[in-house]
């Protein structure tokens, strides 16, 4: 890993093109030491394309890309005795089993001791529910089932990095919760890199997340930041009184764009717009309280549901592009 | 890595990352099932059916004839059917079984699969080669020239001569060697098995021609080697140059196949 900064992977405009047309944009990102990175986009948007980037399966036509700060052209094979990878498409060899598969990987990596590598062979089967399959050969394999033998290869060398590309693709339910709760496990010996277009995988378990769109970065924050929006800042609060007089004073504040009012229960809901976040920070609560007639009884600022953040952020890059 | 002390890690370099991990794999797939078994039982029918026919059955059917008989010698033509047979058959067998070796990898995704682990590009291909290379020589040619070697010699009443056949038996592998390389290698240029497979049969049947039309096509390229290898194991005379320059071409043609598909193997995109 690169020891200066505690960044896994970084991209200087890594870019890409085929026969002129643009697969990725310049891409510039860093991603952080044990965090959880949430690559989001819908079908197409670069992600597959960013990931084999990063594994040398295809090459850049622009930029650059280092991971534990090494070039992933000069350097790719290094880089992959540290990393675990999992495809869009598992493919494997038809006639192995399971646990022959994974030895295959495993030889990759490690000569030895034989009793080590099966008995990490065994723990990793467990990890992923596929003891009772083990010696079935993969062919026989169904989409869930070969997810999970994809999980398994990637991680059977304890890689440093994790990237996976639409792991929970095409689990159900609890597959995915499975998937979920695996990697959290994971990311305490790993960093994790991964793709997806489910939404809720990405706000469960991400750190960091990234949103590109038509191969171009739209959004890149903490997934704290990115769920409290953008543009304008909303605030949501309750109170129980009269609220004329609060209505009145913020009114007349100039950096509150809209207020709407509900009234439930003798509570009264609001939903206040502001343009100033600083200003909204110092005051909001404040002034509120200030009103004798009525009581605060929750106070916050709106968070956003990731689906309404990339639909938003998606729709905006969209238009910006016509 | 996080946990892995405990382990002996693999440590080849360079162009070697993954080799013995991966000629390891292909060994396995071949000699761990029954296919070999298969396979040395169905060369065994091809090639040394036709040996059989040539040493014991047409000369017990046709000895009445005194004429023909006298311009059939078993032996010769137990040699030509191992060797102008017998390496036509192995040529057409390695470009069937081996067209989708590389191609069919790449199409599947298997090819990516495995090098997003810690394997170099030439490695991957050299693997196939070395792993194909001694399927032929052990079983395609190997147990075919042993059990052929028996029967000519029984045929001929005493042991063949042993030079002159190893010579012979050495051109039937570079032959073959020559077409399991140019098969691998349109594995890594082209696109489609399809392509691989026209490709490959092209140029082994229009080989059959052109040496007809272009003699000296037949000195640089192995086309005529199915010819020349059963006058070379009879100890007839014929030139030097006829006879060895095809053999050397065919040596150099096939590294050349090898040599192209590394070149191109690490600029192709997965």
């Amino acid at each position: 890993m690169d020891k200066k900064n505690g960044i896994v992977i970084e991209t200087q405009g890594l870019s890409k093109s085929y026969k002129g047309v643009e697969a990725l944009k310049p891409l510039s990102l860093q991603v952080p030491k044990n965090s959880i990175f949430g690559f989001l986009g819908p079908n197409g948007s670069g992600k597959s394309t960013t990931i084999k980037l990063l594994l040398d399966l295809i090459h850049p036509s622009g930029g650059s890309a280092t991971v534990f700060g090494f070039d992933t052209v000069q350097k790719s094979p290094e880089i992959r005795t540290r990393v675990g990878y999992m495809a869009q498409d598992q493919r494997f060899y038809g006639h192995m089993t399971a646990r022959e598969t994974l030895r295959f990987v495993a030889g990759f990596f490690y000569a030895g001791p034989k009793a080590e590598i099966e008995k990490r062979i065994d723990e990793t089967l467990e990890l992923v529910d596929l003891v009772g399959k083990a010696d079935r050969p993969v062919q026989g394999f169904s989409g869930g089932e070969r997810q999970r033998l994809g999980i398994a290869q990637a991680q059977v060398n304890y890689p440093d990095l994790l990237i996976l590309d639409e792991p929970a693709a095409a689990l159900d339910p609890q597959g995915r919760h499975d998937v979920l709760m695996i990697m959290e496990r994971l990311r305490k010996h790993s960093t994790i890199f991964f793709s997806t277009h489910i939404l809720d995988d990405v706000q469960k378990v991400s750190d960091t997340v990234a949103i590109l769109n038509h191969g171009e970065l739209v959004a890149l924050a903490p997934i704290e930041e990115l769920l409290v929006g953008s543009g304008n800042v909303v605030y949501l609060f309750t109170t129980i009184g009269d609220g004329d007089g609060i209505q009145t004073l913020l009114s007349d504040m100039s950096w509150v764009t809209d207020i709407n009012r509900s009234g439930v229960n003798g509570r009264t809901q609001w939903q206040v717009i502001v343009d100033d976040e600083d200003a909204a920070e110092a005051q909001l609560l404040r002034s509120v309280q200030s009103g004798s007639e009525v009581t605060v009884t929750e106070f916050g600022r709106k968070k956003f549901e990731l689906e309404e953040i990339f639909l938003e952020i998606i729709k905006e890059s969209n238009h910006g592009n016509k | 890595m996080a946990t892995n002390s405990t382990f002996v890690i693999v440590k080849e370099q360079g162009w070697r990352m993954g080799f013995a991990n991966l000629l390891r794999n292909e060994n396995l797939e071949l000699w761990r099932s029954h296919r070999w078994i298969k396979q040395a039982g169905l060369w065994l029918l091809a090639v040394n059916g036709f040996v059989v026919i040539n040493l014991f059955v047409l000369p017990a059917i046709i000895l009445p004839d005194e004429n023909v008989s006298s311009m059939m010698d078993p032996v010769s033509e137990g040699i030509r059917a191992l060797f102008q047979i017998g390496t036509t058959a192995l040529a057409i067998g390695t470009i069937t079984m081996t067209q989708g070796k590389v191609i069919g990898e790449r199409e599947t995704g298997i090819t990516a699969w495995i090098l997003s682990k810690p394997v170099s590009r030439p490695a991957y291909f050299l693997a196939k080669i070395v792993a194909h290379s001694l399927e032929i020589i052990a079983i395609m040619v190997g147990i075919q020239s042993v059990v052929a070697y028996g029967l000519i010699s029984l045929a001929n009443g005493e042991a063949f001569p042993l030079l002159p056949f190893l010579i012979g038996v050495g051109g039937m592998i570079l032959h073959t060697f020559f077409y399991l390389a140019l098969t691998l290698m349109l594995g890594v240029l082209v696109k489609t098995r399809s392509q691989v497979l026209g490709i490959a049969m092209g140029l082994f049947f229009g080989g059959m021609l052109l040496p007809n039309l272009i003699n000296q096509l037949g000195l640089v390229t192995p086309w005529l080697l199915p010819n020349i290898l059963p006058v070379l194991a009879l100890q007839m005379q014929i030139p030097f140059v006829t006879a060895y320059l095809p053999i050397l071409m065919t040596a150099i043609w096939s590294m050349v196949f090898i040599i192209v598909a590394l070149w191109k193997l690490p600029r192709l995109e997965f």
